[in-house]
C-alpha cells in the first residue's frame, strides 16, 4: 500500500500530474494528482522522509535525465516541477519541526540586466526536488538583494544565472559584494554563455552546466558543512 | 519577394545577411534607447550599417518589446541595452478575455512604421525587411514566459485564446509593415524553439501560418526566425510556410537545410556571440568559409549571423565575415 502510493507519486511527478484538476497528461485524466495523493500517503502513514527521497528526488532525478537526452522539452519538465511543488507544500510542515531535514538553503537569482529565467526556474525546481530550501529572488536582481538575502541566511549557497554576454559580466561585482559581506558563502553560476574558466576568472566556487551538474557539487556543499 | 528569393536560387553566389543594427547604431554614435523610440534614428542606423558594409540585404531592428508595449505591457528603456518587459501583464482568463488587440498607433508601433517608410523611400537597390516578433514569444512576453510553457498544457484554451489575439494583431502590423514597401518581414519566435516538434506546430506554427496566409505573396515574403530551435521543431518550423526560415547557433544547419524543401530559403547561423563578437577577424572568416563550404550543395542557403549581432560587436569582424562570402564567391 505504502510503497504503492510512493509509485503512484513519482508517476505523477515525472509525468507532471499536478492535481486531479488538472488535464495533463491525458491518460491520467481525473485521477489523482501529486497534490492528492501526497495527501493521501501522509494520512496513509508513509514516512515524509520517504515521499522526499523516494518518491519527489527520484523522479526529479529521472526528469532531468530525459531532459537531457532531449525526450521531454522545458514545458513537459516544468510541469513535472510543478507536481513537485505540489507534493512539497505537504511536507513543509515536516521541514519546518525538523522532522525531516534538507540539505541547506539555496538562494538563486538571474543577475541585473537579464530577465531570462527559464533556465534559472528549471534549476531552482530542480534544486528543491533535491531536497533543498531555495529562495527565489527572481530575475533583474541587484547586488544588494542578493547580499541582504545572505545576511539573512548565512549558511546558505548562492546561484546566479545570466544568459546574454552583456550580463554575465555583472555576476562578478555580485560575488564580490557577497565574499566582503560573508566570505565563507560559496557561489555556483551557470546560463548558456558561461563556461567554467569564466566562472573561474570572475571568482565563483563553481560552474553549473545544467542543473544536474550544479545539484552535484550542491550536495558535495552540504555534506561538507553537516559533518 | 519573389524576385529576391529566385535571385538566390538561381545564383551560385552566396548572399550575406548578417543582421547588424547594433553595430549600425554605434556606427552613427545613437543610443539604443534612441533607436528603439524614434522611427528617424532608427532608419539612420539601418542606413548606416548597409553602407559601410555594403549589404544588399537589410533588415529593421529585432526589438522583442515593441508589439507587448502595444498590448499594454510595462516597458524599461535602457539607454544603451535592448528594451525589456517588467511585469506580467495577465494571469489569468478573464485577463486573456479582456485583452484587446491593440491599433496601430500605440506605443513605439508608429516609430517602427516610420522607420520602414523611411528605409524603403531612402536606402536604395538594397531589399530591405521588417521585423516583428512571433506569436508564441508575443503570448509569453504577455503571460509569463514559464508560466505560458506550462499553460499550454494546463489551460489550453486561454493560450490559444492569446495566440488568437496575438496573431490578429500581427496581421495587421505585417500588413502596415507591407503597405511601406519592404520585401518582408522576419518574424522572432525564439521562445517556440524551447518547445516539442508538435507542440510548436499546436502554439507557434499554426498561427505563424495565419499570419503567412494574410501577407505573404510575391512581393513579401515571410522569414520566421527561429534560434531555440535545436533541431527538434525544423518540421513545425517548414508548416508554417513561411517561404523563408531563419536559424540560430543550437542547430546543426546541414541536418536543417537535408529537411527542408529545395524551393525554401535556409538562413543562419554563424553564433552571433561567441564568434561574432568574441572571436577575432581570423576566426570569423575561417567559420565562415568553413560554413559556405559546407553547405556549398544547397543552392538555398543565406549565410546570417544565427540572431541579432549584440552591442559592441567589433566591426572587424563583421568585415571578416563580408570578405570571406566574398572570397567565396570568386572561387566557385
Ligand atoms: C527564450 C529566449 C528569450 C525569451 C526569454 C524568456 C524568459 N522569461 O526567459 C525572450 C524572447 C524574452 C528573450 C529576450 C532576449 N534575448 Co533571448 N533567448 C531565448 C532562447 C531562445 C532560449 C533561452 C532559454 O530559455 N533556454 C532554455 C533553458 C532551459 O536553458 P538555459 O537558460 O541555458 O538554462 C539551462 C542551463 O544553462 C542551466 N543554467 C541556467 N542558469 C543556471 C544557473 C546555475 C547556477 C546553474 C548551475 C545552471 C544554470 O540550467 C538550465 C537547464 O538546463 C535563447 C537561444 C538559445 N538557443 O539558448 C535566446 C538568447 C539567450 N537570447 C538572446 C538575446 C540576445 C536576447 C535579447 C537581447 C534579444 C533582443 N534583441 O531583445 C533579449 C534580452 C532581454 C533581456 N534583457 O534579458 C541571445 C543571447 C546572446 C548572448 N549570449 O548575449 C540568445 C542566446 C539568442 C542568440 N542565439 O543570440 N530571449
Amino acid at each position: 500500500m505504502k510503497l504503492e502510493l510512493i509509485n503512484k507519486l513519482f508517476e505523477c511527478v515525472e509525468f507532471g500530474k499536478i492535481n486531479i484538476n488538472s488535464p495533463y497528461p491525458p491518460q491520467m485524466k481525473g485521477l489523482p494528482g501529486a497534490d492528492e495523493i501526497t495527501q493521501e500517503a501522509l494520512v496513509a502513514g508513509v514516512n515524509p522522509d520517504e515521499i522526499l527521497n523516494r518518491a519527489l528526488i527520484a523522479a526529479m532525478n529521472k526528469v532531468g535525465e530525459k531532459f537531457t537526452e532531449k525526450k521531454i522539452f522545458v514545458p513537459q519538465m516544468l510541469l513535472s516541477a510543478k507536481a513537485m511543488n505540489a507534493s512539497m507544500n505537504h511536507l513543509k510542515p515536516y521541514f519546518a519541526d525538523g522532522s525531516v531535514k534538507r540539505k541547506g538553503v539555496f538562494i538563486v537569482g538571474t543577475v541585473f540586466g537579464d530577465l531570462h529565467d527559464i533556465g534559472k526556474n528549471l534549476l531552482s525546481m530542480m534544486v528543491e526536488g533535491a531536497g533543498w530550501e531555495v529562495i527565489d529572488l527572481g530575475i533583474d536582481v541587484n547586488t544588494e538583494a542578493f547580499v541582504e538575502k545572505v545576511k539573512e541566511y548565512p549558511d546558505a549557497v548562492v546561484g546566479i544565472s545570466a544568459l546574454l554576454t552583456t550580463t554575465m559580466v555583472n555576476i562578478e561585482p555580485v560575488i564580490k559584494a557577497i565574499k566582503q559581506a560573508s566570505p565563507a558563502t560559496k557561489v555556483i553560476v551557470g546560463g548558456a554563455p558561461l563556461t567554467a574558466a569564466f566562472a573561474a576568472s570572475i571568482g565563483a566556487d563553481a560552474y553549473g552546466k545544467n542543473p544536474r551538474e550544479g545539484i552535484i557539487w550542491l550536495d558535495l556543499q552540504s555534506q561538507k558543512m553537516n559533518n | 519577394m519573389k524576385e529576391w528569393i529566385d535571385s538566390v536560387l538561381n545564383h551560385k553566389r552566396r548572399q550575406a545577411f548578417p543582421l547588424i543594427t547594433h553595430p549600425g547604431i554605434e556606427l552613427m554614435g545613437a543610443t539604443v534607447k534612441s533607436a528603439v523610440s524614434d522611427g528617424r534614428v532608427q532608419y539612420e542606423a539601418i542606413r548606416a550599417a548597409s553602407e559601410t558594409f555594403h549589404l544588399s540585404t537589410c533588415s529593421s531592428m529585432m526589438d522583442l518589446t515593441v508589439e507587448a508595449e502595444a498590448f499594454g505591457a510595462k516597458v524599461n528603456m535602457p539607454e544603451d541595452e535592448t528594451p525589456r518587459v517588467v511585469g506580467r501583464l495577465l494571469k489569468e482568463m478573464s485577463d486573456v478575455e479582456q485583452l484587446q488587440v491593440p491599433a496601430l498607433d500605440q506605443g513605439r508601433l508608429p516609430a517602427y512604421l516610420l522607420a520602414n517608410q523611411l528605409c524603403v523611400s531612402n536606402i536604395k537597390e538594397r531589399t530591405l525587411f521588417s521585423g516583428c516578433i512571433g506569436p508564441f514569444s508575443l503570448a509569453g512576453r504577455l503571460y509569463d514566459m514559464s508560466e505560458i510553457m506550462v499553460s499550454i498544457y494546463t489551460e489550453p484554451e486561454t493560450i490559444l485564446l492569446l495566440l488568437s489575439k496575438c496573431s490578429a494583431f500581427l496581421v495587421d502590423y505585417c500588413k502596415a509593415m507591407k503597405s511601406t514597401g519592404t520585401a518582408g518581414v522576419i518574424m522572432a519566435e525564439p521562445a517556440a524553439g524551447l518547445l516539442s516538434d508538435e507542440d510548436c506546430r499546436l502554439y507557434s506554427s499554426d498561427f505563424v501560418k495565419q499570419i503567412v496566409q494574410e501577407v505573404q505573396d510575391d512581393n513579401f515574403t515571410v522569414i520566421l526566425h527561429n534560434c531555440g530551435n535545436s533541431g527538434q521543431c525544423t518540421q513545425a518550423m517548414i508548416e508554417s510556410g513561411a517561404n523563408a526560415l531563419h536559424f540560430g547557433n543550437a542547430i546543426d544547419i546541414t541536418e536543417a537545410l537535408s529537411e527542408c524543401p529545395p524551393h525554401l530559403i535556409v538562413m543562419g547561423n554563424l553564433d552571433p556571440v561567441s564568434l561574432f563578437k568574441q572571436s577575432n577577424p581570423d576566426q570569423v572568416k575561417q567559420s565562415t568559409l568553413e560554413l559556405l563550404n559546407r553547405t556549398k550543395n544547397y543552392p538555398n542557403f543565406v549565410i546570417s549571423s544565427g540572431c541579432d549581432l549584440p552591442p559592441q560587436t567589433p566591426l572587424e569582424n563583421i568585415r571578416a565575415f563580408l570578405e570571406a562570402v566574398e572570397e567565396f564567391n570568386r572561387s566557385i
